[in-house]
């Protein structure tokens, strides 16, 4: 690549300038080192601490917001329908409308509940989802805290979110609060083993514990860690969207068999919490899914001319799609077919890459390769192991066949759902379904 | 007033002590459990504590010991929970001085 | 460790820790008691932050509050007609008041009066490489040893805690006989249900 020497030298002058957009912790950087000078170094910290938490909720308050129309839209559009479109423009005030409605509302409390243990849930789960924020890195420097021990206080963090919906659960005397509750922390704590495991890979490979550094790492290797790792750029995904109970896996608050799960009992406000958590959960997700393995806010030099984080925030949208686009086209599944996949499929796979990691690091290492030549075969061998496993998967977990096989009987079953849906609203002189396009 | 080793020390012995008081008094067995782990914790605090302001030689043995402890800890609590889910299967209580069939 | 961020953070934390764990003494449900530990152990995990021990600190919030809690939570919910209440003591716990009380005071004393030497200021850092290379160098027997134990634990855990197909097999079969006025049943011939068992096993991973 030629170094386009002017302009990179140009923009570099900026580099620390408060202006400098590329980087927006500057401005909080030159906040805390201002009030260093003078005051003391606890004030610094916490002023430091303020003001990125303040940052962090200022971006993601209004996202969400726009995040509940883009999805309710998104989805609309895969069943084949308009979605909101009332209120403002394009419906895109809808959000806003149901916040309003969802403060104004009464907040209910049942008689038998535990009250302490009631109203605590839906402040307490706020906490992990603020702070998990705190370590994703938008840019090179622009990470709130650095841990060297980013990647287990990931983990941490969102493991304590199961006692906290273990507590709503519990404490609202409810049956399927209860069952909702119970669901979700069996499947939390199954589905954490091969998020654990997935990110084991990445650690070992990367010899780092730290999320800026793997990023640093996959910079500095000029490869992204799906190529290298793509089961557990899979299983990740999978373990991931298990955990934030999204439809595949939202086994915990299906409303067809429990109701709504661990918030029956919470109405209100109380309730918007709770889908507020969840939406942030699943953005930040996204987004450390595209910080692990699509490589972050580096994106092969784009990052020069490119403000970091706005590489990070479209990379972290195509992961986001690609959630609303499982939620919207498969079915849920059951308890025990969520129990068996993570248990017979996730997990075994993920510790043979543990296993496959191991042995190519210390090969890397003890025979002192070159990395340019090796990581590409390497990559090539990840990727026809990952689709053996996959193909091995298929054929072991295939339907047992019927005994009876039946054959659709249906009217118009030959036609496709598309098709006929088209032809009845022909026939109904009703507005055409448009597909594509608005 | 510096904070020193003692602020720390003086903390894990009366957590566990509290610990102790726990795990001796009460009935139910995994309010028993619940007693051990401050015990535990107590200890890994005392632990850490020396790691911090003891001298170089035991900064990282400390730790390594901690870890260990932690492990043990995950262990006894899923092997006790266990023995309590099978003393609750065959007894249907799970207090402490109820379950006395080996008593001579 | 004398400015006031460092006094605020340990004397919050400590108030956090043992705060918690007083409460568990005197909470009366047993739920309440697990969360309250809960709290007790993020104080705990506080204080090891404190003393710049990160790897630690974070590791007793995954390991406690993640898992341990949620374990015994489990454990409650699995023994519903066993006592929830958390209040009742055994018949010797006035005595074992005095004898804990005579602990806590030699303990705090030892801690308070000792001399314990200059404090160091200089912390470890980089800890999660440090343990990590001395846990395969330097303690690679105690790791392995730790290995086995957990991978006992595990194994042992679930054989304890697992309900027996067989046992289940004969406790249903007993009760199909005493409803239908037979008797006692041999336990050996529903020891293995073949066909059925097998049937809803395949129908249930397929």
């Amino acid at each position: 690549m030629t170094d386009p020497a002017g302009l990179v030298s140009v923009l570099g002058s900026t580099l620390g300038a408060w202006y400098d957009f590329r980087d927006l912790n500057n401005l909080q950087r030159l906040i805390t080192e201002w009030i260093a000078d003078w005051g003391p170094d606890w004030l610094a910290s916490i002023i430091a601490g303020v003001l990125g938490t303040l940052g962090i909720l200022g971006v993601i308050g209004p996202t969400l917001l726009i995040l509940i129309w883009v999805e309710r839209k998104v989805i609309a559009r895969f069943q084949q329908r308009y979605g909101p479109n009332r209120v403002g423009p394009k419906g895109l005030l809808q959000p806003v409308a149901d916040a309003v409605k969802l403060i104004l509302k009464e907040q209910l409390a049942p008689r038998a509940a535990d009250k302490l243990i009631f109203f605590l849930p839906p402040v307490l789960i706020f906490v992990p989802g603020v702070l998990i924020w705190g370590v994703l890195p938008f840019g090179p420097r622009m990470s709130v805290a650095d841990l060297n021990v980013g990647v287990l206080f990931l983990l941490a963090v969102s493991g304590t979110t199961v006692l906290v919906i273990f507590m709503a659960g519990w404490s609202s005397n409810n049956k399927y609060a209860l069952f909702g509750a119970m669901r979700a922390v069996a499947m939390s704590i199954s589905y954490e083993v091969p998020m654990v495991l997935a990110l084991l890979t990445l650690v070992v490979f990367s010899g780092t514990m730290s999320i800026n550094g793997i990023v640093q790492w996959q910079q500095q290797e000029d490869v992204i860690f799906i190529l290298l790792f793509p089961l557990s750029a899979i299983a990740f995904f999978f373990a991931a969207s298990a955990e934030l109970n999204r439809t595949p896996a939202d086994i915990s608050e299906a409303e067809s068999e429990i109701v709504a799960g661990y918030h029956t009992e919470y109405s209100g406000m109380r309730f918007g919490l709770f889908y507020a958590v969840e939406l942030g959960n699943t953005l930040v997700v996204s987004a450390f899914i595209a910080t692990f393995f699509l490589g972050g806010w580096w994106l092969w030099g784009l990052d020069q001319w490119v403000p970091s984080w706005i590489i990070l925030l479209v990379k972290t949208g195509a992961v986001y799609f690609l959630l609303i686009w499982t939620r919207g086209t498969l079915p849920r599944l059951r308890v025990d077919q969520l129990m068996g996949f993570c248990w017979k499929a996730l997990v075994p796979a993920t510790l043979l890459f543990v296993v496959v990691a191991f042995v190519e690091r210390t090969l890397l290492i003890s025979e002192g390769w070159d990395t340019t030549v090796a990581l590409p075969v390497m990559a090539v061998i990840n990727i026809a192991l990952t689709l053996g496993a996959i193909v091995l998967f298929a054929r072991v977990s295939r339907p047992a066949p019927l005994r009876r096989p039946a054959r659709i009987r249906m009217a118009g079953a030959q036609i496709g759902g598309l098709r006929a849906a088209r032809q009845v609203a022909s026939r109904t002189e009703e507005p055409q379904l448009q597909v594509g396009g608005d | 007033m510096t904070i020193g080793i003692e602020h720390y020390l003086t903390l894990g012995a009366l957590l566990f002590c509290i610990g102790f008081f726990i795990a001796w008094s009460k009935k139910n067995a995994i309010g028993v459990l619940i007693g051990v782990e401050l015990m535990l914790n107590a200890v890994n605090l005392t632990l850490v504590a020396f790691s911090r302001f003891g001298s170089a030689e035991v900064a990282l043995s400390t730790q390594v010991f901690v870890v260990f402890i932690i492990a043990v800890a995950a262990a006894e609590v899923a092997v006790g929970l266990a023995l309590a889910l099978v003393v609750y299967r065959n007894r249907q209580t799970i207090s402490v001085d109820r379950t006395t069939l080996l008593r001579g | 460790m004398s400015d006031f961020g460092f006094h605020l953070a340990f004397w919050s934390l400590g108030a956090m820790t043992i705060g918690g764990a007083s409460m568990i003494l005197i909470s009366r449900n047993l739920i309440h008691a697990v969360i309250w530990l809960v709290m007790s152990m993020l104080g705990v995990a506080g204080l090891y932050l404190t003393l710049s021990a990160d790897f630690i600190a974070v590791v007793q919030v995954l390991i406690y509050v993640g898992a341990i809690s949620v374990l015994m939570l489990f454990a409650i919910m699995l023994t519903p007609r066993a006592e929830r209440d958390n209040s009742q003591n055994i018949k010797t716990a006035g005595p074992a008041g005095l004898v804990v009380l005579m602990v806590m005071i030699a303990t705090m004393w030892v801690a308070i009066d000792t001399d314990w030497g200059a404090v160091r200021e200089a912390a470890l850092t980089e800890q999660a490489r440090l343990i990590g290379e001395s846990l395969i160098k330097h303690y690679i027997l105690p790791f392995e040893i730790g290995a086995v134990l957990l991978t006992a634990a595990l194994v042992g855990a679930i054989a304890l805690a697992r309900q027996d197909d067989e046992d289940a097999a004969i406790h249903a079969a007993s009760l199909q006989a005493e409803l239908e006025g037979e008797g006692a049943v041999d336990p050996v011939d529903v020891v293995d249900p073949p066909i059925a068992a097998d049937a809803s096993d395949s129908e249930a991973s397929s």
